[in-house]
């Protein structure tokens, strides 16, 4: 009984001990934890700057680094020089001016850079820079347009005369088109002309284009068209400046007369072209033969607005880069000419084409 | 623990309190090593934007003076372009030429380059210059400057990316500080309720026995000295308080225990006082039954015989008879307590005598309720008032004397009176006779020996009533009244 008391105190005293143990032990915890995620927080930013390092420096330059176009072909060179520890820029995205393929090619020398692909053009300037870059011991390899005057290593492009050869299939199926439309309606009258016109950048020397017209031409005259006259005519498109290409494609529309056909030969040409046509309630008046799969392309394709446009594999272009770089780096020398796949997209194979984009995409 | 317990209670406390701000102090000064580290941090945010800085300013520094060579060819800014030249060399070989995911390392790299491309281009001008080759330096020039506002655009570049990067960081940096405030708060909080409950738990814990100390000491106040004692626990103050307050305990106990002793002791030595007065008055009254005169046994006795002598008859037997009867009352009389039947028998035996002795003289009256006649009172009380009426009131009286006796109830008392019809009693002499004053006359014959002041005295002893006797007349030659009260018990 008189014990009681003191086993009272005791437990009291065991229970403040506790208390004591488990007041200091959460210090400690809580210090250990805001210390460890404190660290954490800071070490983030120090840890990310020690990311991957690469062996090799390519620089890719072209002069519209905004375009889808572009953006695919890079992202394929880039994915592709990634699995060799390589990496690949799209020089000048992130520098506050624009500037020139020639001036970027300039910085890319200057910067002792690894590779570079280039959108050429046949200039001497061009041509110089090409030549003072191999000279520097820089690989260099002329994407999509070709200097071939200078010492470039190889030339990665598409085959301007298969994309000539499928639009000339389809300015004759416009062709027939017309005709059957015309047979219903009975307003055919006899022999009538159709133009085609074919839009051209100012600056481009490139043999590329010519290669194209002739292979639509060739590809018109072979299948022997009764009862049209087809007529060519080159639009040159002023691209001097950053938005002289729409003002000179507006011009073509606010004539009386606008041409049957129109073949753009890059995206931005198509994008302005369609959007020119549905501004000025001209649809159906023209159809206009387009450039490349970007979204919204495909989706005038779909509208009709544009009756068809070309699938360039970009992602192959950017491959075959790399793989040319590589080649010339492991063997001194590779291919001269890398051309890229190309398909066609009309209204008929749409739908065929979305599901083959789903299915690379869930790869 | 133990050893901390047995510690003077001033430490105790002061020692819990110091813990107490000593784990505040420790959090604290983790918490300041945070906000340090953090702040450093901070500080450093927007390093690589000066050191750029710092290389922007280097790089025009050189552009300048090569410049002003090419303009004045003086020797001054010859040695200004090359003190320029080694600084942004210095400055241009502390960067980092590694090729990594993120966009600033690689323009870095290509800074790094150009810099140094820069600098071949800026000396082959000087170069060329002074070797006076007119052509070559402007063409050296003008490449050198492209070069120069292409690192520049780099170097904007660079910069805005930078900030952007590192604003980005600090404005997280912002955050992790107001989450670590937050967090910061919390913990303070947290131990600081902690440290409230450790201070209240050991000092209550402490304060315990003080606190049962005082409870107990309530309890010895309230007068309960039996109450749990507090067990000794440490030795602290509260400790030697409780010791002492213990022993206190047991010596009050221990002296009440001798006082409580002593007083039984006493109350013991007054009863026994208070026996041996009773037995002294006992003593005393035996003494006073023992004053009964002999005398008068062989007067009597001396009549009887001279009675039987004359005439040798019945009556005579009667008479002698009476005298036995009378006497052996007297000597079995040995008892104190006796019925009033005893008592009246013996007077009307004695009033027998008296007629036999004085020829018929005394008339002799008895009103008895003989109910009462079981009634218990203390022996040879009416004989002697008898005989003192006899003697006093009646004597002379002849033929004319005469004694009556009542026996009643009055109450819850029995009354028994011996009125008689003699010379009275004076106001005075009663109250003699009543105070025990009355003088005796020595050696009177014819007296039983038994006073009336021993009459008074027994009775007032036996029935504990001052008013059990009282004596009653009208005055001179109208006789007196005797009057006991004795208490009447139902049970008799």
């Amino acid at each position: 009984m008189s014990k009681k008391p003191f086993e009272f105190i005791k437990k009291k005293l065991n229970r403040s001990s506790i208390i004591l143990s488990l007041t200091l032990l959460f210090v400690v915890l809580v210090i250990a934890v805001g210390f460890i995620v404190f660290r954490f927080n800071i070490l983030r930013y120090n840890v990310q700057s020690e990311d991957r390092e690469y062996d090799k420096y390519y620089v890719m330059i072209t002069d519209n680094y905004k375009s889808d176009f572009w953006q695919e072909i890079y992202k394929g060179a880039f994915d592709a020089a990634k699995e060799q520890n390589i990496y690949v820029d799209l020089l000048g995205d992130d520098l506050p001016t624009q500037y020139s393929c020639e001036q970027l090619m300039k910085i890319a020398i200057a910067s002792k850079v690894d590779g570079i692909m280039v959108y050429a053009n046949e200039s001497d300037e061009m041509t110089a820079l090409i030549d003072e870059a191999i000279g520097a011991g820089i690989p260099v390899i002329t994407l999509y347009s070709d200097n071939t005057h200078s010492k470039r290593i190889s030339f990665v492009g598409v085959g301007s005369y298969n994309i000539g050869r499928e639009y000339g299939k389809q300015i004759i199926n416009i062709i027939n088109d017309k005709h059957k439309a015309m047979d219903e309606d009975g307003t055919r009258l006899g022999e009538d002309e159709i133009n085609i016109a074919i839009l051209v950048n100012s600056d481009a020397k490139e043999t590329g284009q010519n290669v194209l017209i002739s292979a639509i031409k060739d590809a018109i005259d072979k299948e022997n068209i009764t009862g049209s006259k087809v007529s060519f005519s080159i639009i040159t498109v002023n691209n001097t400046n950053a938005f002289s290409v729409e003002e000179s494609i507006r011009d073509i529309f606010l004539a009386d007369d606008i041409p049957d056909v129109i073949v753009c030969l890059n995206e931005l040409n198509t994008v302005c072209a369609y959007q020119a046509l549905v501004d000025f309630t001209r649809v159906g008046e023209a159809d206009i033969l387009g450039y490349y799969d970007s979204d919204a392309i495909i989706r005038e394709i779909e509208k009709g607005t544009v009756y068809a446009t070309v699938d360039i594999d970009t992602k192959q272009l950017g491959e075959y880069c790399i793989s040319a770089l590589s080649d010339y780096y492991e063997f001194g020398s590779t291919s001269q000419y890398y051309t890229a796949d190309v398909k066609l997209i009309n209204k008929y194979n749409v739908d065929e084409y979305h599901k083959q984009k789903e299915a690379e995409q869930d790869e | 623990m133990n050893r901390f317990l047995d510690k003077p209670l001033q430490y105790k406390i002061i020692s819990v309190c110091v813990l107490a701000n000593i784990i505040i102090f420790v959090v604290n000064i983790f918490l300041l090593l945070g906000i340090n580290s953090m702040s450093t941090e901070m500080e450093l945010v927007y390093q690589d934007n000066k050191n750029l800085n710092q290389l922007s300013v280097s790089l025009s520094n050189v552009q300048d003076s090569m410049t002003e060579y090419l303009s004045s060819k003086s020797s001054d800014s010859l040695t200004k372009y090359y003190d320029n030249a080694q600084r942004f060399s210095a400055l241009t070989d502390s960067l980092d030429d590694k090729i990594t995911d993120l966009s600033f390392g690689r323009m870095e790299r290509n800074i790094k380059y150009m810099s140094q491309n820069y600098l071949d281009q800026v000396s082959q001008t000087i170069e060329a210059k002074r070797g006076r080759n007119v052509e070559k330096y402007r063409v050296y020039y003008e490449n050198a400057t492209t070069m120069y506002e292409y690192i520049n655009a780099y170097i904007t570049s660079l910069n805005l990316e930078l900030f952007v990067n590192n604003s980005k960081h600090y404005s997280e940096l912002n955050t992790a500080f107001r989450h670590y405030e937050f967090v910061s708060f919390i913990v303070i909080t947290l131990v600081m309720a902690g440290n409230i409950l450790i201070i209240t738990s050991f000092v209550s814990a402490i304060i315990m026995p003080l606190r049962r100390l005082a409870d107990s000491a309530n309890e010895v106040a309230e007068g309960n000295f039996d109450t749990e004692l507090p067990e000794l626990t440490n030795n602290d103050e509260i400790g030697t308080v409780l010791n002492a307050f213990n022993k206190m305990l047991i010596s009050i106990k221990q002296y009440i225990e001798k006082i409580r002793e002593s007083m039984e002791k006493e109350r013991y030595m007054q009863e026994k006082e208070l026996m041996m007065e009773s037995h002294l008055k006992d003593a005393q009254l035996k003494y006073l039954q023992a004053q009964i005169n002999p005398h008068f046994l062989f007067n009597t006795l001396n009549a009887g015989a001279q009675l039987a002598m004359m005439e040798g008859a019945d009556k005579t037997y009667e008479y002698v008879q009476t005298v036995a009867d009378f006497y052996r009352y007297n000597v079995n009389g040995k008892k104190e307590e006796a019925t009033i039947r005893e008592e009246v028998t013996l007077v009307d035996n004695y009033i027998r005598i008296l007629n036999v002795r004085f020829a018929g003289d005394i008339g002799y009256d008895k009103q008895v309720d003989e109910r009462l006649l079981d009634v218990p009172m203390p022996n040879m009380i009416l004989q002697p008032i008898v005989e003192n009426a006899v003697n006093h009131g009646i004597r002379e009286m002849g033929d004319k004397g005469r004694i009556t006796l009542k026996v009643y109830r009055e109450d819850n008392n029995v009354c028994i009176s011996i009125i008689d019809n003699g010379k009275g009693v004076s106001r005075e002499d009663i109250d003699k006779i009543m105070s025990g004053h009355w003088q005796h006359k020595e050696h009177q014959y014819d007296n039983n020996g038994i006073g009336m002041d021993n009459v008074i005295s027994r009775l007032r002893l036996y029935t504990e009533n001052i008013n059990s006797f009282n004596i009653f007349s009208e005055g001179e030659n109208k006789g007196c009244e005797v009057t006991i009260r004795l208490p009447y018990n139902d049970a008799h």
